[in-house]
């Protein structure tokens, strides 16, 4: 459908518009009082206690599953295996896994059993005193495994993207300087503060599971599947709930705590450890990424060949998603006559990765952003100017796939904003302080994001609308709230679009029996797409309230009144995201299957540090992060949105590594798998790039991914101007920076100094075209 | 069950197990649930409350512990149905976003605002280091708690 609304704006009334104020959280007061009720807060009078039995092995066959000791238990009423589950598989792709594995597990903490009993402590001692027998499989620890078995019958390829245009070959070869950047990130954690867990109820045929999701639809169909239930016989509401990023995207808790109140008949709550959330959820895919880039001695970029190894863990959940979404980055905002992505996303034995704020483009941005550094330094050119004299123009062809980039990507002034900043300008001043073994340096990176599905996905939402007799707009509309205030955003927009008091609006979100499917809480897409749709049903009452005779000049109570007497008070709206203007070299057929997108957001960031040369260490001294988030509803709430996603980059680039041994987690707790502290977060100066996406509600997009992107190589920009050195790994943990500074001062460099010499770069282009997932060299 | 008593947010409160964490008691047997478990290991502090107005994660602690002491969690800063001078900067600031670690992050912040002889942007750092937020990037928050301290009017 064509968006009608889209001038929309221009009827802002006499109302004093409250799209682009800064207003709190519907819900910040009872936030900060304690007295906000989040899902796991829930508590009814005789529920039971959920716990859940795990997988003590990363690979291995169940040969026996005894749960008699655990049934006989004072206070069990329930223990449930995979022959207790009607359909026992997560959704419709076998590949996804079972609800409770009863044949084979393929990661530590993959669910066995679960328990219901009437506290919390029986639950959790009769979950441990479920025997398991296992027979030990090899374990497959990673894309490189030597290991004799594949994780499924169909192999350890879960799936592999390959485009190119033009001749990359041919473009490298002519070239008159190639970067060649080999990196690896890893594994992170969402460390979303309120672990998964809820309630669910089964009561007169029908099932309601109060639990966090990104993606309540999504969740429905999930229980719906393995309780082999109706879809309106499920009910799910998703909120509050204590962060996301990714996390409740496709999270079993939902299904488990469903399966129990369906079992027993019993209202149940479940509360998963930290410790589990941490072993069984999913992570940020770790990734292999190797980048060549072709320039000219100009510095005008002739080729991006880029190469991706996802490791998706036993499932495979988002991984083909993940790597698509890398495939469409892979070239940045860069525009390029010849471009090349092979990606394969891999199965393993180790940590279940799904999807995480970025979704497959903080890891090749990473290569991408540094090889770009690389090649500034190579030509002697200013960072800035490299990026911008080969920035993707709006309108121009993408360079991978050909599709129109949008018109209001405003790559070119969000990097010009950043670059703006003391911080980048006074850069020479700010080196020229290093003292004794702390070496000063300031790094600029950026990335674009797009914001929805992407093209040929049917990406949809919806709102409906209900005036109440006594002058309250009731508005029920998706995706979810998980913590960005997009409820507020949503009755912002629809103030101004009807021209009545925000105060008189009611958001409903998150409750899959009120709410029209709206899709997830991902992609960077609610503000878009949600807002779209509140702006669209909003605007067919605003067209009744111009009609003559309805909107007299009357109290809007009046006018209610008149609406619902007169059978006009309720609406339904859904925004279709658009497409792009022209799919390039995409196949028409294969649309879906590359899905670009017709929208961008763009975020460039400056980073300020030192580094000690002796130990390693990074200090951080100021972000300064560049966001074009079009027309921001909500100011502060954008702004908040930014400073979050800088820290979880932060995270990402310093510290944060999800680490196994042979598909043995090590870093299980928030005591050795660490996130940044309010003293790790430097001071983040935002800018919001004034711009305008046309088919966006009053003018936004969505932002809230792009500004974890640039972070990790912004960072890794700044330790190479201040050291020479050019981070390959992430994170720059102080072992890897200070084996990458010995490494540079002595012979046989695993980690290679940026400023390399005419052999090396000869010898970069004879490499050999075949890449495994493990660096070659030793990682420092 | 113990004989002695708390005062949890000023009312006293007995009949509690000595040897539950002080977590549990307040969450399930008082109902104040605005403390809130995000690890259960003393490294989150999304249950930070205050014991004898020290800034404590009530899951490292055993509810015997607090027996004749003084408990005040995000609930008991102001009186019910209103909120104290820090919690309306935290308003004001939208210095929360999913707001699940805020309640710990408020009582952290109220004790070092009664308690440090200087405030200043370093000492709020560092008095909130205890309290992970995963999704603010703590700028707002520390905003929040400075600008309480500049009005002189503490939590």
């Amino acid at each position: 459908m064509t968006r009608e609304t889209t001038q929309g704006t221009s009827r802002a009334p006499a109302h004093t518009g409250v799209v682009g104020r800064s207003l709190p959280a519907d819900d910040a007061a009872a936030i900060v009082a304690g007295d906000l009720e989040y899902v796991t807060d829930r508590r009814v009078d005789g529920m039971l206690h959920g716990a859940v039995h795990r997988s003590a092995h990363p690979h291995a066959r169940i040969v026996s599953v005894d749960t008699a000791r655990a049934a006989s238990e004072p206070g069990v009423v329930a223990v449930l295996t995979a022959g207790d589950v009607p359909c026992n598989q997560l959704g419709t792709d076998s590949e996804n896994g079972a609800v409770l594995a009863g044949d084979v597990v393929r990661q530590v903490g993959e669910a066995i059993a679960l328990v219901a009993a009437a506290d919390p402590e029986t639950a959790r001692r009769a979950a441990d005193l479920i025997e398991v027998g296992y027979e030990p499989l090899p374990v497959v620890d990673g894309p490189d495994s030597p290991a004799p078995v594949t994780v499924h019958p169909r192999g350890n390829v879960a799936g592999t993207l390959t485009f190119e245009s033009g001749d990359v070959a041919t473009a490298l070869s002519s070239s008159d300087l190639v970067v060649d950047v080999d990196t690896t990130t890893s594994a992170q954690e969402h460390v979303a503060i309120e672990t998964p867990g809820g309630m669910a109820e089964w009561d007169l045929g029908k099932i309601t599971v109060w639990c966090g999701s990104q993606n309540p639809g999504l969740h429905r169909k999930l229980v719906a599947h393995a309780l082999r239930l109706n879809l309106d016989d499920v009910r799910l509401v998703s909120n509050p709930v204590g962060g996301a990023f990714g996390s409740r995207n496709d999270d079993p808790a939902p299904v488990y705590l469903a399966l129990l109140a369906w079992h027993t008949t019993r209202p149940v709550h479940l509360h998963l450890s930290r410790r589990e959330t941490i072993v069984a959820g999913p992570k940020r895919h770790p990734y292999r990424t190797r980048v060549r880039l072709g320039f000219d001695r100009a510095g005008t970029l002739r080729a991006i060949d880029s190469r991706a190894v996802a490791d998706t863990g036993p499932y495979v959940t988002a991984g083909r998603n993940v790597l698509k979404t890398s495939a469409e980055l892979s070239s940045g905002p860069y525009a390029a006559p010849n471009a090349r992505f092979d990606g394969t996303v891999a199965y393993s034995n180790n940590a279940n990765a799904g999807a995480f704020r970025g979704f497959g483009a903080p890891q090749v941005a990473f290569a991408l952003e540094t090889a770009v550094s690389e090649a500034a330094v190579e030509l002697g050119l200013d960072p800035v100017q490299i990026r911008r004299a080969n920035l993707t123009r709006p309108g121009d062809a993408h360079s991978l796939y050909g599709h129109t980039v949008s018109r209001s990507l405003r790559a070119s002034q969000t990097l010009d904003a950043a670059a703006a900043h003391p911080w980048w300008r006074d850069r020479d001043a700010w080196a020229a302080g290093s003292a004794g073994p702390w070496r000063r340096g300031t790094g600029i990176a950026m990335a674009i994001k797009g914001v929805g599905m992407g093209s040929g996905k049917g990406d949809t939402a919806r709102a409906r609308l209900i005036v109440s007799a006594t002058g309250t707009v009731n508005i029920w509309a998706g995706p979810n709230h998980t913590g960005q205030a997009i409820g507020t955003a949503y009755r912002q927009i629809a103030a101004d679009t009807l021209g009545i008091d925000h105060d008189r609006i009611r958001v409903h979100v998150g409750d899959s029996e009120l709410v029209p499917e709206s899709g997830a809480t991902a992609a960077s897409r609610s503000m878009y797409a949600g807002g779209s749709a509140v702006h669209q049903v909003c605007g067919r009452l605003r067209a009744v309230l111009d009609e003559p005779g309805v909107d007299t000049g009357a109290s809007f109570d009046d006018v209610a009144a008149h609406l619902v007497a007169s059978g006009r008070a309720e609406y339904e709206a859904e925004f279709v995201l658009p497409d792009v203007d022209d799919i390039g070299r995409i196949p028409p057929e294969a649309l879906a299957d590359y899905a670009p997108h017709a929208v961008y957001g763009c975020s460039a960031q400056v980073v300020r540090l030192e580094v000690n040369t002796l130990t390693g260490e990074i200090r951080l001294h100021g972000v300064v992060c560049a966001v074009d988030a079009g027309v921001a509803v909500n100011p502060g709430a954008t702004v908040g949105q930014a400073e979050g996603g800088v820290a979880q980059g932060v995270g990402f680039a310093l510290f944060e590594e999800y680490r196994l041994d042979a598909g043995v987690p090590v870093t299980t707790s928030l005591e050795n798998y660490l996130i940044p502290t309010a003293m790790d977060v430097p001071p983040i100066e935002t800018v919001l790039v004034t711009g305008h996406e046309n088919t966006g509600p009053f003018g936004a997009k969505g932002m809230s991914e792009v500004v974890v992107v640039p972070t990790a190589p912004a960072i890794a920009a700044a330790v190479g101007s201040a050291t020479g050195f050019w981070p390959r790994h992430l994170p720059m943990t102080p072992e890897r920076v200070r084996a990458g500074l010995s490494a540079m001062s002595g012979e046989g460099t695993s980690e290679r100094s940026g400023r390399r010499s005419a052999a090396e770069r000869a010898r970069t282009r004879a490499r050999p075209e075949n890449m495994s997932a493990e660096p070659a060299e030793g990682a420092s | 069950m113990s004989g002695d008593s708390m005062r949890v947010n000023g009312t006293p409160a007995r009949g509690h197990d000595p040897g539950a964490r002080l977590l549990d008691v307040l969450r399930d047997d008082l109902g104040l649930r605005g403390v809130k478990e995000g690890c259960g290991i003393g490294e989150c502090g999304s249950c930070t409350v205050l014991l004898d107005g020290e800034p404590v994660c009530s899951c490292l602690v055993f509810a015997g512990q607090a027996e004749g002491r003084d408990v005040v969690t995000a609930e008991g800063l102001a009186p019910a149905g209103e909120l104290g001078r820090l919690q309306q900067e935290f308003v004001d600031h939208q210095a929360l976003q999913c707001g699940y670690c805020i309640p710990g992050v408020v009582v952290s912040a109220a004790a070092h605002l009664a308690g440090a002889d200087h405030v200043d942007e370093s000492s709020v750092r560092e008095a909130l280091s205890g309290n992970l937020c995963r999704c603010t990037g703590y700028s707002k928050l520390v905003a929040a708690v400075l600008a309480t301290a500049d009005d002189g009017d503490q939590a």
